[in-house]
């Protein structure tokens, strides 16, 4: 069942008990009190009616009166205050009655006690209300007063009364049963917006959000809803991105695979079956030697970085950075040496935790980096100041549109250049992977013709 | 005089290779390493020698594609080399007007097959081969020795052809059942022997038509 309904069941179950029994209780408390009013009216009534009378006895000489005479002089009285509705008992015997009701009990003697007796008779067709009490008069005989009075009306009252109540409140319950319905499913509604807002982003649509104006919880909830449909989305995005950047990287893998395989293959395949020249034979052979070679540097390079996943292998320990410039300088000494580069650095860096053949090997990438990019007689410049690296150079620099690219797998500025070099396009990713592992940022800056700095910023203090 | 081929290659190892290979086998080439520049190089006037273009799809500059207008201006059949092993790639290259797509890595005996097809197909085919002293003329289908008519079975006719197309490469004997006799030949590899010993006697080509081990024959000319 929809949960509007319930709501609404359970509601108007409630409100039904509810109302019938309170209903119930005050019509009740209401009928008794108007049976109660109307018995005490008529008890006092006869109460009254018994004083005169005693009154009126008393003054006669009833006791010297004959039976004629007597019973002649009750008639009188009996008229007197109204035959129609007493009846005259004497000696807990009908004397007088002259009522249309016939009383039909034996046992008169309860009506002529000194307490009024109250009794409501119920025939098929009317309700009556029949009290007595003795008339205080002390004499030969026992007198009693009874006072028979059709109360039916009383009862038809209630009945109307009732009927009123119950047809009210079928109307009431009946609009209230129409009203709850509508406000339950329009306070529900939100979760309509809700649901249909989830099955949209389990099919794809990831930017869809719920439009949820209200406060309450199903405000909340949506709020709720929503943030976590964003970051859904976002991790999505992040994903997406992620297998899309692996995607590419595989395809330049490939490429960077096959175009040396082709050479190896052709040029192999030419000393085999192909009758060339000796001169010609010798650049097949250089070829296929520059080629392989390239291919160990490539895979080298991938370990590295594939390594670098498997974080078992890394282990951080105290370097000095000091003693790690001046390794690296060591290094790089003869390679830069050869092509009429120097290299200045300096060292103003606290010991830091770090993993010291990473690190080296990501100043050594950069340095190569900015010597293929310089020429005879330039200088490269190593600082290190506070958490801050800067490998500087004066070569020819990055166009601005390429910048953000050199730190992907395999990119390469210039082609041709690079390869004749002997890079392939991994050593910045290298970097960053590096600066990634080591809590670090890199930055570079740079400008055509005058050379580029790369920043490796570390975060204020590992621990 | 021979026949001219461009070769639009940026990776000189590959391009080189492609050079020393077409060389062997008796073309001209002509590397260019950049998209840019080769596209300068069908505005001059020695484009006009051009019989085919060698192309890769990536190129530094302007990419292989988009120098296809280039090349139908000046009238140069194109083979595209691209290491795009994609039918779309494929599709489109051969869409845009090229005669043919080869993937890389890719056999050098293929290539050579393929050239000579496309340049048989666009009427630029060579008329006569020149083999030491032995001229074929492929248009009438004889064989000159110094000038005078040497006569040859079909079937030699057709190895020597075959053999001087691919000068300097060497040649199995399987490939050379295939390729002359067809594949539904049913008959040794000695039948290839027979009639490379013919043509030796024929044309005097000992030394020209040599036995490479453990591969098949090759004619030799530097």
């Amino acid at each position: 069942m929809k949960l509007w309904k319930k709501l609404s069941l359970v509601t108007i179950t409630v409100m039904l008990l509810t109302t019938g029994i309170s209903g119930a209780i005050t019509l009740n408390q209401t009928f008794s009190y108007n049976q109660k009013k109307t018995v005490e009216s008529y008890e006092k009534q006869l109460g009254t009616t018994a004083y005169a009378l005693e009154r009126e006895l008393d003054k006669s000489r009833i006791n010297e009166y004959g039976e004629t005479t007597k019973n002649a002089y009750l008639s009188y009285l009996m008229k007197k205050f109204g035959s129609t509705q007493y009846i005259l008992l004497e000696d807990y015997k009908v004397a007088y009655n002259m009522t249309p009701f016939l009383l039909t009990t034996t046992k008169l003697e309860q009506f002529g006690q000194n307490d009024i007796m109250t009794v409501i008779q119920k025939t098929d067709t009317q309700y009556t209300l029949i009290t007595g009490k003795r008339i205080p008069y002390i004499g030969e005989h026992e007198y009693g007063l009874i006072l028979v009075q059709d109360i039916s009306e009383l009862y038809r009252d209630m009945k109307k009364q009732l009927g009123f109540y119950i047809g009210f409140g079928v109307i009431t319950t009946l609009l209230a049963v129409i009203l709850v319905f509508l406000l339950t499913k329009r306070i529900l509604r939100p979760l309509k917006e809700l649901e249909s807002a989830s099955k949209d982003i389990s099919s794809g649509n990831l930017d869809r959000r719920a439009v949820v104006t209200t406060r309450d919880e199903i405000g909340m909830l949506a709020k709720s809803f929503n943030y976590m449909a964003d970051k859904m989305e976002q991790q999505m995005h992040d994903i997406t991105n992620e297998s899309e950047r692996r995607k590419q990287m595989l395809g330049s893998l490939t490429h960077e695979l096959k175009t040396p395989m082709t050479s190896i293959i052709g040029y192999a395949d030419t000393l085999l079956h192909v009758n060339v020249r000796k001169e010609q034979q010798e650049i097949a052979l250089t070829h296929i030697h520059d080629e392989c070679r390239r291919l160990e540097r490539l895979s080298g390079k991938l370990m590295n970085l594939i390594g670098m996943y498997d974080n078992d292998s890394i282990c951080f320990e105290s370097v000095s950075m000091l003693e790690l410039f001046q390794r690296v300088a060591e290094l790089e000494r003869e390679n830069l040496s050869k092509k009429g580069i120097r290299l200045e650095y300096s060292c103003d860096m606290k010991d830091r935790m770090a993993d010291s053949d990473l690190l080296e090997s990501l100043l050594i990438n950069l340095i190569d980096n900015a010597a293929k990019a310089s020429e005879e007689g330039m200088t490269i410049w190593l600082t290190g100041q506070g958490n801050v690296i800067t490998v500087q150079d004066e070569g020819c620099g990055i166009p601005k549109e390429e910048l953000a690219h050199v730190t992907e797998a395999f990119y390469m500025v210039d082609k041709v250049r690079s390869r004749k070099s002997g890079g392939c396009g991994l050593g910045l990713a290298l970097c960053s992977q590096i600066a990634q592992l080591h809590h670090a940022t890199i930055s570079i800056d740079s400008r055509l013709g005058e050379g580029t700095t790369v920043t490796v910023t570390f975060e204020e203090e590992m621990t | 005089m021979k026949t001219k081929i461009l070769v639009l290659e940026d990776d000189n190892s590959i391009s080189q290779l492609i050079c020393m290979n077409l060389e062997a086998a008796g073309f001209l080439t002509i590397p260019i390493l950049d998209g840019l520049e080769a596209q300068a190089y069908l505005q001059t006037e020695q484009s006009k020698e051009i019989s085919l273009a060698l192309v890769d799809v990536m190129l530094p500059g302007k990419d292989g594609f988009s120098l296809m207008e280039d090349f139908q201006k000046v009238d140069i059949p194109v083979i595209y080399l691209t290491a795009k092993d994609d039918v779309i790639s494929k599709v489109q290259g051969l869409k845009s007007g090229a005669e043919d797509y080869m993937v890389k890595p890719f056999e050098i005996l293929e290539l050579l097959v393929r050239i000579e097809k496309v340049l048989e197909r666009t009427g630029r085919g060579r008329e006569m081969i020149q083999i030491h002293d032995v001229s074929i003329h492929l248009k009438e289908h004889s064989v000159t020795k110094n000038g005078v008519p040497i006569l040859l079975k079909p079937m030699e006719y057709e190895l020597l052809v075959t053999l001087a197309s691919n000068k300097n490469i060497a040649l199995s004997r399987e490939e050379l059942l295939q390729r002359i006799w067809g594949t539904d030949f049913i008959g040794e590899t000695r039948t290839v022997d027979v009639h490379i010993a013919q043509l030796r006697k024929k044309l005097d080509f000992h030394q020209v038509i040599r036995t490479v081990s453990k591969t098949g024959y090759r004619l030799e000319e530097l």
